[in-house]
């Protein structure tokens, strides 16, 4: 009996909060990384100040962009208004409908602050609002560009041209690294890809959810996925290479064992403090397969601000979002933490052009490709780079192309 | 057992003693190592994981200082309170439930307990995680979501289903007593609170200990629950968990070491105060549970 | 076994029982104990019990009110788990999302087995009401003595004292553990995954499908069902070894410092039990640290040669020592580890246990000229076995579904070399509750994991009941009572 009067009581409570919310003040929550809060904060505030007006209660939570998909996908209703995610997550958000699309009567919203979406879409780098599209629609604001990976190395060690294939890198790295090694991700699917995606090979998305990959037959450049495979193999039992975990690399930075490494700029300060006066950056370097010599290619990806497909305020979401997104404050986010912008002018900054880091960026982004699989992708790549980074595949045409049989099987299977 | 060690002890049976108690002392060393080096770690002076020496190169208390200081990411005084509460809440409810089902089981007579047991036993059988995502909608009806009550109550509601050590306990409580007591007028709610409880310390303390401990150790539902992103709303365990994020870990990891510091002194300030009831309770409980 | 029997014979005999009675009231009673099927509150008035009267009533009114208010709106779509998608609209003169009335399959679930088990206990309240009426009518009849209502009250402090004990320790279970668990039994019949979650779409129903795929059966089942028989002899494995190394080094532990020669016992002690007093998601992960590739375990090993003498020998082909990274090395690393963490609880119940030894019969043995050995062979093990037999049984259940180890020691740190298991997204050191953990969290593939939590349900049911009946029944429990 208890339950049921507590039950009402609950009720009437939520009630009651719904109805004292709803007047005329506008809720809204946005959640942002750890370290951006304060950037968050600052350009709530300049909001506000646009639009006296109206009553704003917008509250900022901590999400970051790499588990903010997480988060949203148990429970989209309870999620953030306006919530930054890594772009890689927006298939399955738009997916589980935690994402509005902005090609659609929502993008009307902007109005408000006489802007369309077709600004937006011209302000931002063309890649970066591929990135942010699926099947055509756009679902998202981008807010930076500089998700990808490219190779920090210490100029004191390497010569220009040793960074410019991975062959005389690790020769140089043997021989004048002093027992530093060249660092890379293997068991992610996020950056071993990089040396499919270069030699041409893809990745996609059916309708049904269900991935598409051809890794294991022979790319339109030519090159068979056998023997990328070799090639990384070859790379990975390198004595002066070294396979290091996804989430440990900025340690293995810090911890001073290395002397290049291929990681984003989010590791930037890292990879300064430890390389001192030597801190160098540019493109991946080329691989041998067979006898073709091919870039490494990458993946390229930014961060993305989406409004909740669930968002009851979704309109004054979409003009927050897009305030957040615009070019004032991505020139602001730079400058505060050097974050690559997506947005062209933002770009322009002449700031923004002598970042090292940004710079080498821009150099790989010309190999880059926009990633689009499925949920099955990550476990079945992971694995398979770690094969390869322990060296459990043998070398062998046979071993390689079964390898990549089973990788292939897994990545495309039906979700269950 | 006296420190004082007999005059005219043998130097064989010295020997021994001396290398039975050295052999405790490398054990209890082996098992330290890690303590040590989350307590060294801590004082560290540089912010990320130290690989290459087990020694900070640089001391510095100044982690310590920091932890009181909240920033965006860091707010380890409010989790403390906050987890504080809670345990203290949640606490206090699983206590009385799990006394309140392990005296019915005891020294209850009636029909369906047998059953009830049953059913117990069962229940304890499925995996918890599993059952997380209803917990969370279950919670969410109520708007309890992202409240430190609705915490509570996913660490202290179930709590009665952990009476079987206490029953035990109960089951050693002569029952002559509560006979005598009961021909004597008294009702069984006045058997239950002055002669049982009173009788029952050691297992009282040890529900009330392991009740206490839990929310300074669960960050699986602790973050599901809290899933607003309110820094200020978490326990110490999610706020901490989350400073091993990639991108915060290699400035945040020696807060993470003195946060973890600061949180097992008063648990084990606890155990050592309470070791005595501890043993008792454990061990009462299973001597028949 | 016969125990386990006799138990869920007696199980049913007691509802038998209870509806026997419930027939006899309603044929053998009055008018008034009829009515009371209707009006909860009838008997009641007639007894001139109006308090109880009334309070039956408003129950009443309650059960009806939920009935109509809540339960009507989803048990209705029980059978189909709903039929409306969502859909929204954006009105932008109030800048606000409009949506449809849609139906959210996981709330219908939730809230039908939520109307189900009210109604279970409204049917079961009104039962016993009306034998309680139908009593109250024999003992009018009897001319005996009616209780007043506080005469009835009193009775909850005296022979009613656990209903007032159990009603909230078992509302508690019944919302946050049972009503859970029957739901997550009914999504394993469902198809709730990540192509079909709510609110943005609806599931429903799939029969033993879900079944058929991890036991073999259709598509690509095949990887699914053999992840699973991997995963399920780990997780047997390592619960027989993190069960009896911690049981064994807990008693060895003890005893060495219970041993008269130790000096400062409650000192060395405490050292022991600090490494329990640090939360796990610190003492593990540190751990992890320690162990990783690039840690600090791995530059010492480096540098004194360990390393390279391995490598050389073959044993690894990697230039650390994979200790958490690698199976076989990982297995053996956190059953290592896990002895760390589970020794010094396992020595604080042996300390306890050993206190309680009876004292006499070590003395008459030792007096008989018993060898130390001897007396612990004979009388020391024995006891111990006997009193912590039930409790090796409930650790062993506990290590099947040990998340917190497994999870904290290898979650992120450890990545699959088999690729079978990988496309299932299961790893060589996932026990099955952490592998369901991951399916929920990552990949939202509730109705796997709801198949592989009745798995993990059956398999430690299976082995409780077999240990029970060797361990306990076997054992001479005379002996010591």
């Amino acid at each position: 009996m208890k339950k049921w009067t507590s039950l009402l009581l609950a009720a009437l409570l939520v009630l009651a909060m719904f109805a004292t919310a709803s007047a005329d003040t506008i809720a809204l929550t946005v959640w942002g990384a750890e370290l951006d809060q304060n950037f968050i904060a600052e350009r709530v505030e300049a909001f506000k100040a646009l639009y006296p007006d109206q009553t704003f209660e917008i509250q900022i939570g901590v999400e970051s962009e790499s588990t903010a998909k997480d988060t949203v996908l148990t429970d989209p209703t309870a999620a953030a208004d306006v919530y930054n995610f890594a772009s890689d997550q927006l298939t399955q958000l738009v997916e589980a409908g935690a994402l509005i699309n902005l090609d659609s009567d929502y993008g009307q919203a902007l109005q408000l602050a006489n802007r369309s979406i077709d600004d937006v879409k011209a302000e931002n780098v063309p890649a970066s609002i591929d990135g942010a599209t699926k099947d055509g629609k756009l679902y998202a604001f981008p807010n930076s560009f500089d998700n990808g990976y490219f190779l920090f190395y210490d100029s004191t060690v390497f010569s220009e041209d040793d960074v410019k294939s991975w062959d005389s890198l690790l020769a140089a790295a043997n021989e004048k690294g002093a027992g530093r090694k060249v660092g890379m991700t293997l068991a992610s699917g996020w950056y071993n890809a990089g040396f499919f995606y270069g030699a041409g090979f893809t990745t996609g998305l059916n309708d049904d959810g269900i991935t598409t990959m051809d890794w294991n037959g022979t790319s339109p450049d030519g090159v068979t996925g056998v023997q990328v495979v070799q090639a990384m193999l070859k790379i990975a039992s390198d004595p002066a290479f070294m396979a290091i975990a996804d989430g440990d690399i900025s340690n293995q930075i810090a911890s001073g064992n290395l002397c290049a490494v291929v990681s984003g700029t989010w590791d930037a300060t890292a990879v300064q403090t430890a390389f001192g006066d030597g801190y160098a950056a540019t493109k991946l370097p080329t691989y041998m397969a067979g006898d073709k010599e091919i870039q490494t290619g990458s993946v390229g990806g930014g961060k993305l601000t989406g409004v909740n497909g669930f968002s009851k305020n979704a309109g004054w979401a979409v003009v927050l979002a897009d305030f957040l997104t615009n070019e004032e404050s991505q020139a602001r986010h730079f400058e505060t933490n050097e974050i690559g912008p997506s947005n062209i002018v933002a770009q322009g900054n002449p700031a923004v052009g002598e970042n090292l880091a940004i710079k080498a960026l821009g150099e790989q982004s010309a190999y880059a490709v926009i990633q689009t699989v499925g949920g099955k992708y990550w476990d079945a790549t992971g694995s398979f780079g770690e094969q390869i980074a322990q060296g459990t595949i043998a070398s062998d045409d046979a071993s390689v192309q079964a390898a990549l049989d089973a990788l292939v099987e897994g990545v495309t299977a039906a979700i269950e | 057992m006296t420190q004082t060690i007999k005059p005219r002890m043998s130097a064989k049976k010295r020997t021994s003693i001396v290398l039975h108690n050295a052999l405790i002392a490398v054990l209890a060393f082996i098992w330290l190592i890690p303590i040590i080096w989350l307590v060294c770690t801590s004082f560290s002076a540089y912010d990320g994981i130290n690989t290459s020496t087990f020694f900070p190169t640089q001391w510095s208390a100044s982690h310590y200082v920091e932890l009181f200081q909240v920033d965006t990411v860091n707010q380890f005084p409010t989790w403390f309170m906050n987890t504080f509460k809670i345990a203290c809440a949640s606490c206090v409810i699983s206590t009385c439930f799990v006394l309140m089902v392990a005296y019915a089981m005891s020294f209850g007579k009636f029909k369906a307990r047998k059953p009830l047991m049953n059913v117990a036993v069962m229940l304890n059988l499925f995996p918890g995680v599993l059952s997380m995502i209803a917990v969370y909608f279950t919670l969410r009806t109520f708007g309890l979501t992202n409240s430190h009550l609705g915490l509570t109550l996913v660490y202290s509601a179930s709590a009665g289903l952990g009476y079987l050590i206490c029953k035990g306990f109960f089951d050693t409580v002569p029952r002559a007593l509560c006979e005598a007591a009961r021909i004597d007028g008294c009702s069984e709610a006045r058997i239950f609170w002055q002669i049982v409880i009173p009788t029952s310390r050691p297992i009282i303390v040890y529900t009330i200990i392991n009740s206490f401990l839990a929310p300074w150790m669960d960050f699986v539902f602790a973050k599901m629950i809290l899933n607003a992103g309110i820094s200020a709303n978490y326990t110490v365990a999610v706020g901490l968990y989350r400073m091993l994020d990639k991108s915060l870990i290699n400035q945040y990891f020696t807060f993470f070491c003195a946060g973890g510091v600061l949180v097992s002194i008063p648990i084990s300030a606890l155990f050592f105060i309470m070791q005595k009831f501890y043993v008792e309770g454990i061990t009462g409980g299973a001597v028949k549970g | 076994m016969k125990k386990i029997v006799s138990s869920i014979g007696g199980f049913f005999s007691a509802i038998g029982r209870f509806f026997g009675e419930f027939a006899e009231a309603l044929a053998k009673g009055d008018a008034f104990v009829k009515l009371t099927l209707l009006w909860w509150g009838a008997g009641y008035v007639k007894r001139k019990q109006y308090a109880k009267a009334l309070l039956m009533t408003l129950l009443e009114i309650a059960v009806i009110a939920f009935t109509f208010g809540f339960a009507m709106q989803y048990v209705p779509k029980f059978g189909t788990l709903g039929t409306v998608q969502a859909e929204q609209t954006f009105n932008i003169a109030t800048m606000q999302t409009e949506w449809n009335d849609y139906d959210h399959s996981f709330l219908i679930l939730l809230f039908s087995l939520f109307s189900f088990v009210v109604w279970a206990a409204a049917l079961a309240v009104l039962m016993r009401n009306v034998v309680a009426v139908y009593r109250l009518q024999q003992q009018a009849e009897r001319g005996g003595h009616i209780n007043t209502f506080r005469e009835d009250m009193h009775r909850y402090i005296e022979d009613k004292f656990h209903i007032t004990l159990l009603s909230l320790p078992v509302l508690g279970i019944t919302v946050f553990t049972v009503i859970p668990i029957l739901l997550l039994i009914f999504v394993a019949f469902t198809n709730y995954d990540q192509q079909h979650m709510p609110p943005n779409s609806l599931f429903t129903w799939v029969g033993f499908a879900n079944f058929k795929n991890l036991l073999g059966g259709g598509g690509m089942t095949a990887t699914f069902g053999y992840a699973f028989a991997r995963v399920l002899g780990w997780t047997l494995v390592w619960a027989f070894f993190a069960t009896f190394t911690t049981y064994i080094g807990g008693i060895m532990l003890s005893m060495l410092l219970n041993s008269k020669k130790t000096r400062l016992p409650k000192l060395w002690r405490l050292l022991f039990v600090i490494t329990i007093a640090v939360p796990q998601f610190v003492s593990l992960l540190l751990v992890r640290n320690f162990f990783s590739n690039g840690g600090i375990v791995n530059t010492f090993c480096a540098n004194i040669g360990l390393t390279g003498f391995l490598r050389n020998a073959g044993l690894i082909n990697t230039s650390y020592i994979p200790f958490l990274s690698a199976p076989g090395w990982a297995h053996v690393m956190i059953i290592l580890i896990n002895i760390w963490i589970g020794v010094p609880y396992q020595m604080l119940i042996a300390t306890g246990v050993l206190m309680n030894l009876p004292a006499d019969q070590l003395e008459s043995a030792s007096i008989d000229g018993a060898s130390k050995w001897q007396s612990f062979r004979h009388i020391t093990m024995p006891y111990l076995l006997f009193v912590t037999g039930p409790t090796l049984v409930t650790d062993f259940v506990k290590n099947i579904n040990n998340f917190n180890v497994i999870y904290l020691l290898t979650q992120g740190v450890y990545t699959t070399t088999n690729q079978a298991m990988a496309n299932s997204q299961a790893k060589e050191v996932d026990l099955l509750v952490t592998w369901l953990f991951t399916l929920t969290q990552d990949y939202y593939n509730y109705k796997m994991a709801a198949v592989i939590g009745i798995m993990v349900f059956l398999v430690c049911a299976v082995f409780t009941l077999v240990a029970f009946n060797f361990l306990i029944s076997g054992n001479k429990e005379a002996e010591y009572q």
